[in-house]
């Protein structure tokens, strides 16, 4: 059996039960306590997220200052509860709308019982779809959809819904505008040796959706990925575009998404939930455009005194700028004083991280600020060793650049009633886990931590792009080419 | 829930008991229950709000039962699920009280509203109370046959529920057939689903005694119901397809046509956001093709990129989960990710369990192409912050060095861990390269040199200073120092609070003497004798077996001690195939985080001690008192077994020369404090001795000069003695005691006096030493002259130890 959760707890990060479910009488009252003894205040904690204690295991979460914890006593599908942890959190923070907190927790228990019955039943996972379950149970707790009604005529189609089959939308939507945002989001993580060759670099990218459309709309994507491409050439018998493809070496799509079709024709066609929803996730390890270089020299003069140089190019088109751009430079512990210098931006020593936290709000592309510190140590000799050089790591978003160089060639929204749409496009890269290892030289030898990155210049000319002229996008004429 | 009475106990003191605030509302709850005034909604809302938020916090509001029940007649909706709530949570203690629900209920349960005769099953069907599993039937059958799918899939899961509570009347009442009836005809997919959860449940739990129900069960895994369920799966919840794959699992194909047909059909799953169903279908995969090796290994390399990307997306814990997985299966195909190793590199944030398994992959996909920059990597996390993460990453680029044929470059790496000087990476590559010696014996020259220069003081760790004192016994050829190091160890033998160490020091020590015997057989001496003396009981054993071995004959002890070894080729692996088979079986289950098949951990026999904390305390308790009664016991009998071998040994002695020096057959006199150990086979000082100056003064004018020699001191010896005092501490760690020094640079002159082990016996010296020629003058003076000669050995060993570390 998948996971028949014999219970679910939240608690607060001193232990208290915010709220407790038990949904079978195998597991005793007291598992919250041992799950208080043996994990929460030993060392244990966080050191593993399943664990066993007596008869029973525990699977725990911590989001925000929340601990969820589910309680099996047979041998259960361990991703199969994790995934259900984290579409529940989705699920309470589409109600609350945003923080999923202790505080929200607290003053939503109630809306919080009335969801736990409903997603689970007997420990069996049931329907998780917020916008189903919305349907009936509202945050505002008011009657129920179908009492305030005489007839039970509507009920069967709306029950329906709420288990049936077309599980994401329900029928009868209307919208005066019709409208369709779609956002591609890329994360790009990157681990740079200290010698400057990239030792990993990958992205993770996922294409997310606002829909607002009347009806049951059939809705097809092109994007400039290889394999579609290529397939589209098949089909068409004409030869393929010149200009960049991109391999993707992975998708995941939304439920909504005929995989069927894709896999046959390798488009992504889909009718989409309302309102908004993550329509796919993919990933790419080849061919990826880093758009920042980081440059590092540290060099220890002496035992007491530190001097960092850093210098970061941006590598995309110099039209372009990054947004809310961060550097952090690790430094000892024992730091006693920093000055700076820097050619962009703002620069401070933040102690409680340890680092020289160096910000720069706006980002033009093919630029190359530079940082200069000398950092003054207290002069121990016992903490010396313990430096264990952390990463410099990196935190920006580049709006209009995806470092995969994934595009959207066109979006077409099918309506049986043949209703005008505006789509709107957008796409940005924020930093994943960027990490450029430091080389720390000591004395007068300096050495550039020259990094080995391919780049590509990137030429790309995205915008915002507007499509509110009228007509029934056709398949002979695309929505947007790029 | 919790039973209030265990949950009001961890209640911090400073809340309110609820004692106070709970009659209130039972006031508040009583006006408002006949009330039919506007707004009553509201304020009942308010109160029931109130009620449910202490319920949680686990203040006993048990007592409102009655006022709650009553307030229950209302068309509001959320009233009403808190009121249902109350009561699931609370039937189970008041049975009696439980019994006003069930009118309220039931009338519930013929409601026109579909929503509320849902949620009116599912309360009846939690209250949990055996005695009225009889009002259960009939509301449970009518939702069974519920004109909406909500009501009937509430409804399938109140049969598992009575099922739990009563099974005789579930059966009786015919629910399974109707399930199963319901399970294959139903529109609503969800309704279907859990009619296969719980007829999963309720016929697996009837199969021991029933036959049928085994028959049923098996029935579930035919080939017109998976057919039937693989056809509808994309209409299923992702949670219920879950369900189906695992279902499908245990499916058994006839033919291999079927088993192609099933993977067309499901290979789009593997492109499901959800990774729960990834993983299902991957186990469906790997399940049905486990006869076709070939298609086997497609399969691995299919399903590489969706499990990849599933490490990479979601939470930590999630990619944990799949980690494991992906261990386990690159435990049967190593070469599927060999070429992705660069995705378990760890990111620096990562949490240490994501880590962990992340070095464990790194370990297992390393292969001649990929080692370099593996091991590489690795050396970068030995200086992480986490130490244990650090410690992990070691152990692999250990682990790796012990798996491939080229270990030039991981040799080198290995002992560069060893000049890190942090003491966990010492500790971990001493471990290391002891176990790489055993394995590559061709490369003790190159480590033994290293080795040699880790001062035995900086290892701390027992693993470590084991395998440290191992290496020494096994290269004491090769090590100078080997000898004089172990003769410290040996004679901080108290101090040493690990067994493992003490075993591995006398099997050292044995190993050293037969190399090196002149130097070694006083340290053996103390060793065997402290062996002897250990109350563990392994050491007392090893030790006493040693000695009886040494006496019967020297040659055969260096047979059984230190044979000719055969280098190591592979290492056990700790786990048998079979198990490995099963946790392969239980794919996508607790079994494989747990590296354990399930039984291992649900059933309870195989559970292990208990870990409640309470229940461990008796139990640590039991054992130790256990422990110590045995402990007397063993050492009763070894006395009894020592005096007899010591008063035999007296008719054998001399048999073996280098063995049997000094061995005593005279009996203590007096030194009660000492435990009646016999000799051990050589000259042994009493470490306590004492002597006043004046007897001291006394004797040497008495006694005539037994032995007289010049001696030579080594440059360190020399160098160390800037003051009388250094060579004082020194002689004393010897048992050779001062009784008066004086001089300066370069002339010394020290009086020395030792005692016989157990015995009035002493030995005097004067010992003259000139520093700037490096000779010392010995004179010896002795009560028993018979010993002399090996007391001046002894004193002549100990002296050349001077100024060595």
């Amino acid at each position: 059996m998948p996971v028949a959760a014999s219970a679910i707890y939240f608690l607060n990060l001193r232990g208290d039960v915010l709220i407790n479910r038990l949904y079978r009488d195998d597991v005793g009252g007291n598992m919250v306590d041992a799950f208080r003894m043996h994990i929460m205040q030993t060392k244990e904690l966080g050191t593993c997220p399943v664990r066993q204690i007596g008869g029973c295991s525990f699977f725990y979460m911590r989001i925000s200052n929340v601990y969820i914890v589910i309680v099996v006593s047979s041998n259960a599908n361990v991703a199969c509860a994790f995934k259900f942890v984290v579409e529940a959190v989705a699920l309470f923070k589409s109600y609350f709308g945003g923080a999923f907190d202790e505080d929200a927790i607290r003053n939503n228990f109630v809306l919080i019982y009335e969801l736990l019955d409903e997603i689970m039943d007997f420990g069996y996972p049931q329907n998780l779809s917020p916008e189903i379950l919305k349907l009936y149970i509202t945050q505002e707790g008011v009657r129920s959809p179908f009492s305030s009604k005489p007839s039970d005529k509507p009920v069967p189609n709306a029950t329906l819904q709420v288990t049936g089959a077309v599980g994401w939308r329900r029928e009868g939507l209307v919208y005066k505008k019709n409208e369709v945002f779609l956002d591609i989001v890329e994360s790009v993580n990157l681990l740079m040796s200290s010698k400057g060759s990239v030792l990993r670099c990958d992205v993770t990218g996922k294409i997310l959706m606002k829909c607002f459309l009347s009806g049951m709309p059939d809705l097809k994507l092109g994007l400039n990925d290889k394999i579609g491409l290529e397939k589209e050439s098949e089909l068409k018998s004409r030869p393929a575009k010149s200009g960049k493809t991109i391999e993707l070496d992975d998708v995941t799509f939304h439920q909504c998404v005929n995989l069927t079709r894709f896999n046959s024709e390798k488009t992504v066609s889909f009718v989409p939930p309302d309102g908004e929803f993550e329509l796919m996730k993919y990933r790419i390890t080849e061919g990826v455009n880093l758009p920042f270089r980081v440059l590092p020299t540290i060099k220890e003069l002496g035992r007491t005194r530190m001097e960092v140089n850093v210098k970061v190019k941006s590598v995309f088109g110099a039209k372009m700028f990054a947004l809310g751009v961060v550097i952090k430079i690790p430094v000892p512990k024992q730091t006693a004083k920093t000055s700076f210098q820097v050619t962009s931006g703002r620069a401070k020593y933040q102690a409680s991280i340890d680092c020289l936290v160096w910000k720069i709000r706006k980002f033009p592309g093919q630029t190359e600020p530079t940082l200069s510190a000398e950092v003054e140590l207290i002069s121990t000799m016992a903490e010396k060793k313990s430096w264990t050089r952390p990463p410099i790591q990196m935190e920006f978003q580049v709006p209009m650049f995806t470092a995969s160089g994934l595009r959207v060639r066109f979006l077409k929204v099918w309506e049986k009633s043949g209703y005008n749409t505006v789509e709107w496009v957008r796409y940005i890269t924020k930093a994943g886990s960027y990490e450029i290892r430091q080389l720390v030289v000591s004395g007068s030898k300096l050495v550039m931590a020259e990094g080995a990155i391919r780049l590509f210049s990137t030429g790309s000319r995205c915008h915002e792009i507007r499509r509110g002229e009228g007509h029934l996008p056709g398949p002979t004429q695309p929505a947007f080419d790029m | 829930m919790a039973p209030p009475a265990q949950s009001q106990r961890s209640q911090s003191p400073s809340q309110p008991s609820g004692k106070s605030e709970v009659s209130d509302l039972k006031l508040q709850l009583r006006q408002l229950a006949g009330s039919r005034a506007p707004g009553v909604d509201d304020s009942k809302r308010e109160l029931f709000k109130k009620v449910i938020s202490y319920m949680t916090i686990g203040i006993d509001v048990s007592s409102l039962f009655g006022e709650m029940v009553m307030c229950s007649t209302t068309s509001d909706i959320v009233l009403k699920k808190m009121c249902y709530l109350y009561v699931g949570n609370y039937a189970k203690v008041n049975p009696d009280l439980a019994l006003l629900t069930i009118n309220f209920l039931q009338r519930d349960c013929h409601d026109q509203d579909p929503m509320i005769r849902g949620l009116a099953l599912r309360s009846l069907c939690s209250l949990r109370v055996a005695n009225l599993v009889e009002y259960l039937v009939g509301p449970l059958g009518s939702g069974l046959k519920d004109s909406n799918s909500y009501v009937r899939m509430v409804a399938v899961i109140g049969v598992l529920k009575l099922y739990h509570i009563s099974a005789s009347t579930c059966v009786d009442a015919d629910f399974p057939s109707t399930l199963k009836h319901l399970m294959l005809n139903d529109s609503d997919t969800q309704v279907v689903a859990n009619c296969l959860s719980s007829l999963q449940e309720i016929w697996s739990a009837e199969a021991s005694t029933s036959e049928e129900a085994s028959r049923e069960r098996e029935a579930l895994i035919s080939k017109p119901v998976i057919y039937y369920l693989l056809n509808r799966i994309k209409e299923f919840s992702e949670w219920a397809q879950c369900l189906v794959l695992e279902l499908v699992t245990k499916y058994v194909p006839s033919e291999s046509s079927e088993i192609f047909d099933i993977m067309n059909l499901l290979e789009d799953r593997l492109q499901h956001a959800n990774g729960a169903v990834v993983l299902a279908t991957v186990k469906v995969f790997l399940q049905l093709t486990l006869s076709m090796t070939d298609v086997h290994q497609q399969v691995y390399e299919r399903i590489k990129a969706p499990l990849l990307t599933l490490v990479s997306s979601g939470s930590p814990e999630q990619s944990y989960a799949v980690l494991s997985h992906l261990h386990l299966l690159v435990m049967r195909a190593p070469y599927v990710f060999s070429s992705d190793y660069k995705h378990f590199y760890c990111q620096y944030n990562e949490p240490s369990y994501v880590k962990r398994l992340k070095l464990e992959m790194l370990t297992a996909v390393a292969n001649e192409s990929n080692t370099y920059e593996i091991v590489t990597e690795l050396c970068e996390y030995a200086a992480n912050v986490d130490i244990p993460i650090a410690r992990e990453s070691i152990r692999a680029v250990g682990k790796i060095a012990l798996q491939q044929y080229d270990v030039n470059a991981i040799v080198d790496r290995l002992l560069q861990f060893l000049e890190m000087e942090k003491d966990y990476v010492t500790a971990e590559a001493l471990v290391l390269v002891k176990d790489l010696l055993r394995k590559y014996p061709q490369w003790s020259h190159d480590c033994i040199a290293v080795v040699g220069n880790i001062s035995s003081k900086n290892v701390q760790e027992p693993k470590a200073k084991a395998a440290l004192i191992w290496m020494l016994g096994e290269y004491s050829q090769d090590m100078q120092d080997a000898p004089y190091i172990l003769e410290s160890l040996v004679e901080n033998w108290d101090e040493e609070h690990s067994a493992e160490v003490r075993l591995h020091l006398l099997t050292a020590v044995m190993k050293c003497f037969f190399k090196r015997p002149p130097e070694t057989q006083s340290a053996l001496g103390a060793a065997l004798a402290a062996g002897v003396a250990d109350f563990h009981q392994d050491v007392h054993d090893r030790a006493l077996f040693y000695y009886r071995i040494l006496r019967y004959n020297v040659s055969v002890a260096e047979r059984v001690v230190n044979p000719p070894k055969q280098a190591v080729s592979v290492f056990a692996d700790t786990q048998s195939s079979e198990i490995k088979d099963r946790i392969f079986d239980e794919f996508n289950s607790l079994s494989v985080l747990y590296q354990k098949p399930s039984y291992m951990f649900t059933d309870k026999e195989h559970r292990g001690p208990l870990e409640f904390a309470d229940e461990l305390g008796n139990l640590s308790i039991g054992e130790a008192a256990d422990n110590v009664v045995s402990s007397q016991r063993v050492e009763e009998n070894d006395k009894d077994l020592l005096l007899t071998t010591a008063e035999k040994e007296e008719t054998r002695a001399g048999h073996s020369q280098q063995a049997s020096f000094g061995i005593d057959d005279l009996l203590g006199l007096g030194m009660p404090a000492v435990p009646n150990v016999p000799s051990p086979p050589q000259l042994k000082l009493n470490t306590k001795a004492a002597l006043d100056p004046s007897t001291f003064q006394q004797k040497w004018r008495q006694l005539p000069i037994a032995l007289s020699q010049e001696l030579s001191l080594s440059p360190q010896a020399v160098a160390a003695l800037t003051a009388p005092q250094a060579l004082l501490r020194h002689m004393q760690s010897h048992s050779i005691h001062c009784i008066a020094s004086g001089g300066q640079s370069p002339n010394f002159k020290f009086f020395f006096f030792a005692q016989k082990y157990e015995e009035s016996s002493n030995y005097l010296v004067e010992c003259i030493i000139n520093t700037s020629s490096g000779k010392a003058q010995v004179k010896v003076k002795a009560d028993d002259q018979s010993t002399s000669q090996a007391f001046s050995t002894l004193f002549e060993s100990a002296l050349s130890k001077f100024g060595t570390p």
